[in-house]
């Protein structure tokens, strides 16, 4: 018996009892989508892990104010003046970015911006996470030194496919609309109410290609963050406070000895006050993602526990169809058919019935894997691989014959004189 | 005699577990060419006979020799493939497969020998031709009358070209012409070359035969 005739034979099995087929199938198919699933998770975390990675670079770190902490007078907090001083003592670190955002009015042409999210930065910026295309030019030492008053703008992002939530929530501000219709390269904005000059203009990726971890907090304008502690600072002795340093060791293997160094010179300078944290980005990345993956591994075994219910359904459906066919068998074997015969008969019915739900659970996870991903909010979530797919098809086709063969093996070993008595 | 008998048993002895005798000791040959019928009355054990000449069960005293070759001591694929390439099998209800058409059912047994595709339909056109149903082959067991069905199930036990055609009371479930039809049938298998043992109760297909086995108790009589 040739392989397509004993598939043809199986199709017309599985037919002619569409609705015991299709109950062992379902199971089958919920496990196929939901292992499809996990599987596209867990390749679009790894996706995201490296890109990001390798963004962030192999030491970073990011110094804060330490939470709810009461200074006992003695500090000055975290400042410009740290940064320099970081930059100084230790001159091997590969980026020191110091860094200070408000909330501010823009000016431009009779227009009035409410709520321009303004960072102050060093051209430092640039050295890491930068996904930018830049028109014009980005800060540069000079205009650190010089306290210039210039500005680069930012674009607003936009998206490849826009989410529907961000219907919602994607709030388009004044100053997104602003940046989207005009162009200012080249012009004058005030910022609040000092003027400043936009030298370049930055456009980040589309949102939902970003590969950034914290995308959603770039600012919309940079300037240097000298220039920005001039003219936004109070004017007293916080006017050098910034909110974060953000430092990049550039090797992975220093960066302990450089976090531990960081903290012994900011200690000193803050007169034995620890009013900062370092904090260790990717730590903190790879602890969420090793959280993603717990949840990943429920999604794997809840995959696999439905796919073993699926073949139990199928070793169901084995047994009751032999308990119905017990005379076929009979006669099969009267005829000529040996037991290898009988048993690869079942095998490939069980098989042909598992690929069919691994099929239709394909379709599933592919249609729910396409859903999820058209709602956004799961950037994480990589298109199933054509191996995938044919992987869990193949394993559902295996699950259901393993699950087949000890009723198969029993139909196989029938005593063909009894079977024919059957019925 | 040149040829070794189709079929040659002695002392054949069948017993059921718990001990029940359903044969207790036959000897008789069957020689190439002969139609001979088994009759007697039920539960006598005719069934049982026919089970173990088409080695689809195993003696439990004497020795069967079919076409001289001695079938103890054979293994379950042993018996397989000589019960496909030397035997073919008749039922009383004809036991077609319900799904696959006239066509399929003849050309199944050629399957499980392994033979390809093509010959192996064409062989079974020309059984369904042989037995009258050339123009059916398509039709599924279902839409065929019970004399059809039969036919369908001589032309299945010939695809393999046995040596043996047994038959277990083939007529038993049809009516008087389409009995005399199959009876017919197997008279001109016979006149060609085929050997043929059959069980039956039906007098005018004993009549036909050119030996009558007949078995009481286990015996024959």
């Amino acid at each position: 018996m040739n392989a397509r005739e004993a598939l043809r034979a199986g199709v017309r099995e599985i037919s002619a009892n569409k609705f015991r087929s299709a109950l062992s199938f379902t199971a089958v198919s919920v496990g196929v989508a939901s292992l499809l699933y996990t599987l596209a998770q867990t390749q679009g975390m790894k996706q995201a892990l490296e890109r990001n990675l390798e963004l962030m670079g192999p030491g970073r770190m990011t110094i804060e104010k330490k939470r709810d902490y009461v200074s006992k007078g003695l500090s000055g907090g975290l400042t410009y003046a740290d940064a320099v001083a970081l930059r100084r003592e230790l001159p091997d670190l590969y980026m020191v970015d110091p860094r200070s955002s408000y909330s501010l009015t823009v000016h431009y042409g009779g227009r009035k911006l409410e709520g321009v999210d303004v960072a102050g930065t060093t051209p430092d910026f640039r050295k890491r996470d930068w996904v930018y295309t830049l028109r014009g030019r980005f800060l540069n030492e000079w205009d650190v030194a010089n306290r210039a008053r210039v500005a680069v703008l930012v674009q607003p992002a936009g998206w490849v496919k826009k989410p529907f939530w961000a219907k919602f929530w994607g709030r388009e501000d004044d100053y997104d609309k602003f940046a989207a219709r005009v162009d200012v390269l080249g012009q004058r904005v005030r910022i609040v109410d000092s003027v400043y000059t936009v030298v370049g203009v930055l456009t980040p990726p589309p949102r939902d290609l970003d590969p950034r971890w914290d995308s959603w907090s770039t600012p919309n304008a940079f300037v240097p963050i000298t220039a920005f502690q001039q003219t936004f600072g109070k004017g007293d002795a916080s006017a050098d406070l910034v909110d974060e340093i953000r430092v990049e060791t550039g090797d992975e293997r220093t960066l302990a000895a450089r976090r531990r160094q960081i903290e012994a010179i900011l200690k000193r300078r803050h007169r034995g006050e620890e009013d900062f944290e370092i904090k260790d980005q990717r730590e903190e990345i790879e602890s969420e993602m090793e959280n993603m993956r717990k949840y990943v591994k429920a999604g794997l075994a809840l995959g696999i526990v439905a796919l073993l219910a699926g073949g139990i359904g199928i070793m169901n459906v084995t047994l009751a169809t032999i308990f119905a066919r017990v005379r076929e068998i009979g006669v099969r074997r009267a005829i000529g058919a040996g037991r290898d015969d009988i048993l690869a008969q079942f095998l490939l019915e069980a098989a042909m019935l598992g690929a069919a739900g691994g099929l239709a659970g394909v379709g599933l996870g592919l249609g729910g894997v396409k859903w999820l991903s058209g709602l956004g909010g799961t950037r994480d979530l990589a298109q199933p691989t054509v191996l995938h797919c044919l992987g869990v098809v193949a394993l559902a086709s295996a699950v259901s014959a393993g699950f087949a063969l000890v009723p198969a093996w029993r139909a196989s070993r029938l005593d063909p004189v009894e079977a024919l008595k059957a019925e | 005699m040149s040829a070794p008998a189709a079929i040659t048993v002695e002392n054949l002895a069948r017993t059921y577990q718990g001990g029940y005798q359903a044969l207790k000791g036959v000897t008789f040959s069957v020689a190439a060419g002969e139609f001979a019928a088994i009759m007697g009355p039920s539960g006598c054990g005719k069934s049982t006979l026919l089970n173990i000449l088409g080695l689809l069960d195993r003696p439990t005293g004497g020795t069967y020799r079919l076409e001289g070759a001695l079938t103890a001591g054979l293994g379950d694929a042993e018996l397989t493939a000589l019960r496909r390439a030397r035997i073919g099998f008749v039922f009383q209800a004809f036991n077609l497969l319900p799904r696959l058409s006239a066509l399929e059912n003849v050309a199944l047994p050629m399957a499980y020998a392994g033979a390809a595709v093509a010959p192996r339909l064409e062989r079974a056109r020309a059984l369904l031709d042989r037995v009258g149903l050339g123009r059916k082959g398509e039709h599924t067991p279902l839409q065929l009358s019970g004399g059809e069905r039969q036919r369908v199930g001589i032309a299945r036990a010939l695809a393999n070209k046995p040596a043996l055609l047994l038959a277990d009371e083939p007529t038993g479930n049809l009516d008087s012409t389409s009995s005399a039809e199959i009876l017919a049938l197997f008279k001109e298998l016979n006149a060609e070359g085929t050997t043929i043992v059959l069980v039956t109760h039906d007098p005018a297909i004993g009549a036909s035969a050119q030996r009558v086995l007949r078995v009481k108790d286990g015996l024959l009589a």
